[in-house]
């Protein structure tokens, strides 16, 4: 190929490269004036629930099989009392294949401090001795007797603007005493939580599910060895081995109304019937589910839980399997009684062209481990049930030509 | 055998390469018609359309070619836009033309194939406004998008008759599809944007019937009478119309002034008042005849060496069959300049074409320029 050919060549593929291929087609436009085809129609429409297939269920997540343990000092008219079990500490070690005794020097108690009302100043918690038999059976009362100041191991207060960290107690001296267990009793711990404050409140406290809850770890000098022996000085770590709490009310469940939340926890299934046309059709582009509390929306301020709406893979129920991905939330406003709207478009739209089942089941997050607890008007309701609010656009009129 | 090869593997990929210039004066009907010119013919403004064999304008234009020779052609176009409802720069690149052409040994005749843009739609339009949902006003944004358009395969075949007169034909199966889609978002992000498509394909079979007469070695007149039948429409595999295409009728006149300059021009008549009603029925805007004018030129620095750097030049004007309002015909004119390069023994060259070009058409302009590349082989 000639020198001149080769130039020419160079030119063109700059040339090339300098038109680059590139595309940008989007200019203004005023339609339906230019834009080809009809007008794009938009349209509302709501959606009751279907009567009397709208149900609360109970008993999804135990007390104390939560995320967190509830403790409170009245809020809402109500306490409650969060309850660790640590694993037994024997009464020895085994130091050189030989069992010895040992002597605790101090002993070391920490909690999590999961939420607070970071409004209320004065907080302070109480740890208190509890026998180590309370488990679920405990009531409240059986508990509160317990919380005494005979009982107290320690009382933390909680710096002001503290919101969420570890809570610790280092007990040294004569104040082992409060937590000794001498030979013979099992070596089990456990303490009642309590708190105070300057006005009714209430904090969430780490937990064995989440893998937050409380420690106790005794710092030993084992006997009959040697001052050099590396093995004289020990720690003993004990984590929770059981957990829960206990509340002074819980209301029994209406079942014209739809509880969701509480402990043990519930959860409220909603069926609705959308129109022929709204599911084969219609392009929805927003749908709202519009619940009305039946009273002002109970909770630790600051501390607002999530409402989640689910999507129902197959309608059984209260065993109702839910998809693991379609979850929506939205977070609840604590002390209002207003409407409660969540955007369920996602779950609606899911709805169209399948056969998956038009029902939504809503839930706390988190579940058994919040003090808020919400009660919503049903289709048995006077006050109105769950309704959906529907925005879709029909199908547009594409111009052919 | 590489010759038979070559040119079924140019065929087979030009179905997906063939596309044309992007309008806003496609957006009605049928779209913008393309230009089925090699890149050579686009820089002389099309005035060689019907005596270029690598275009696809008239068939008699094949007994002009000697060796078997495939062109490929792209073109970029860089537009400003002006509407009533502001002003936009934008730009496109497409491949509006693929022609493999070829002589028959033993008689007077040539046969071709070319896959070419009959009508372009890629266009995008954005518009915005506020409407009321749910009592309260949300800014609501619409972009409506076209991609696609009519695409002629053509098979043509020429006859020379002595050294005066040529006698062509060809059959024209015009297909191809826009995909339309309409994207409705919100300013409110409560409001899923949606996105609504549907498709519309097209078939049609069109014949047309070419003649070339020679006055000597420097002038010859050419004419073409084109039917396009009508086109079957689609819409999401149900057929839902049928477009009435046009008719076309050119003359065309070439004159080599002498050894360094060759002049052509040309003239074609559009009968796209045929589709008016079709389009109507459809919920367009109408259809409109339409008239192609052009003249151009190509100068030959160095008449021993015709192929080294020809300078083309040439305008054109012409009125366009879909008004984006009614009564309001849009109209072009371009001005364009184009040269070339031979190489290898003259079996391979380049060709580069650019172009401006003006439209309007009641309230909306735009002006765009053009920049065609055409790669031709002889094997």
């Amino acid at each position: 190929m000639s020198r001149p050919a080769r130039r020419w060549i160079g030119l063109l593929g700059g040339v090339v490269l300098a038109s680059g291929c590139q595309e940008r087609l989007t200019g203004p436009a005023e339609c339906p004036a230019l834009c080809p085809g009809g007008s794009q129609t938009i349209l509302e429409t709501v959606v009751t629930a279907v009567f009397g297939a709208d149900t609360s269920f109970v008993g999804y997540v135990e007390r104390g099989a939560g995320s967190a343990l509830l403790t409170s000092n009245g809020l809402e008219g109500s306490s409650a009392h969060a309850v660790y079990r640590f694993v037994s500490r024997e009464d020895s070690v085994v130091a050189g294949g030989v069992k010895h005794g040992f002597v605790v020097d101090s002993v070391l108690l920490a909690l999590n401090l999961v939420a607070r009302d970071t409004l209320v100043d004065g907080l302070s918690v109480q740890l208190y001795r509890v026998p180590p038999e309370t488990d679920n059976t405990t009531s409240f009362a059986d508990l509160e007797v317990q919380l005494v100041p005979a009982n107290l191991i320690a009382d933390l207060p909680v710096a002001d603007g503290l919101r969420s960290g570890a809570l610790s107690v280092i007990l040294r001296g004569a104040d082992l005493a409060r937590v000794a267990l001498p030979p013979g009793t099992g070596g089990a711990l456990a303490i009642g939580v309590a708190i105070t404050a300057a006005t009714p409140t209430g904090i969430r406290l780490g937990a064995q599910f989440a893998g937050l809850a409380a420690t106790f770890t005794s710092f030993v000098t084992v006997n009959d060895l040697a001052d050099t022996d590396a093995e004289k000085k020990q720690t003993l770590s004990r984590v929770t081995a059981f957990n829960t709490f206990v509340t002074q009310s819980t209301p029994a469940p209406d079942p014209s109304l739809l509880l969701v939340g509480g402990a043990p926890s519930s959860r409220a299934l909603i069926r609705f019937a959308l129109s022929p046309a709204l599911l084969d059709t219609a392009r929805i582009v927003r749908a709202t589910l519009e619940l009305v509390p039946n009273g002002p929306i109970g909770g630790l301020p600051s501390d607002p839980a999530l409402l989640q709406s689910r999507l129902v893979v197959a309608d059984l129920g209260a065993k109702s399997p839910l998809d693991p991905l379609r979850i929506l939330q939205d977070t609840l406003p604590i002390g209002s009684a207003d409407t409660v709207r969540f955007e369920v478009t996602q779950l609606v739209k899911s709805w169209q062209a399948s056969d998956i089942p038009q029902a939504v089941f809503l839930q706390l997050v988190p579940e058994a481990a919040s003090f808020t607890e919400v009660v919503f008007g049903s289709t048995r309701s006077a006050a109105g049930g769950p309704r959906l609010r529907i925005t879709y656009l029909l199908p547009f009129p594409f111009e052919s030509p | 055998m590489r010759r038979i090869l070559l040119t079924a593997v140019l065929l087979a990929a030009a179905p997906a390469v063939a596309n044309a210039q992007a309008s806003q004066f496609g957006v009605r009907g049928l779209g913008i018609p393309g230009r089925a010119i090699s890149t050579r013919t686009f820089g002389s403004g099309g005035a060689f359309g019907m005596f270029d064999p690598e275009s696809s304008i008239n068939p008699v234009s094949l007994a002009e070619v000697k060796l078997l020779t495939a062109t490929f052609n792209g073109l970029q176009d860089f537009r400003h836009e002006e509407t009533p409802s502001g002003t936009a720069s934008l730009r496109e690149s497409r491949f509006p033309q693929v022609v493999v052409v070829g002589p028959l040994r033993r008689v007077p005749a040539a046969l071709g194939v070319s896959f070419s843009n009959y009508t372009s739609r890629d266009f995008s339009l954005a518009s915005s406004a506020t409407i009321d949902l749910r009592g309260s006003p949300v800014v609501v944004t619409d972009t409506f998008s076209s991609r696609g358009g009519l695409s002629d395969l053509r098979f043509a075949g020429a006859y020379r008759a002595g050294d005066k007169w040529v006698f062509g034909g060809s059959v024209h199966i015009i297909t191809g599809s826009t995909r339309l889609s309409l994207v409705r978002s919100f300013a409110d992000s409560n409001f899923l944007a949606e996105r609504q498509r549907a498709e519309v394909s097209y078939t049609g079979v069109g014949v047309d019937l070419g003649i070339m007469r020679k006055f000597g070695q420097r002038f010859s007149v050419a004419g073409l009478i084109r039917s396009d039948g009508h086109a079957r429409l689609d819409l999401d595999s149900a057929r839902v119309a049928r477009v009435d295409l046009p008719y076309a009728f050119g003359l065309a006149a070439r004159w080599r002034v002498g050894s360094k300059l060759d002049l052509a021009g040309e003239a074609v008549v559009r009968t796209w008042s045929a589709a008016n009603s079709d389009v109507l029925e459809q919920g367009g805007v109408g259809a409109e005849n339409t008239l192609a004018l052009a003249f151009g030129g190509e100068f030959t620095p160095n008449p021993r060496r015709p192929t080294r750097r020809p300078l083309r030049f040439g305008v054109r004007y012409g009125t366009l069959p879909f008004p984006l309002q009614a009564g309001q015909q849009a109209h072009e004119v371009g001005v364009s300049v184009g040269t070339g390069l031979r190489f290898a023994q003259q079996r391979a060259g380049v060709d580069l074409g650019l172009e401006q070009v003006w439209r309007s058409g009641g309230d909306f302009s735009e002006r765009a320029f053009l920049v065609a590349i055409g790669v031709r082989i002889q094997p």
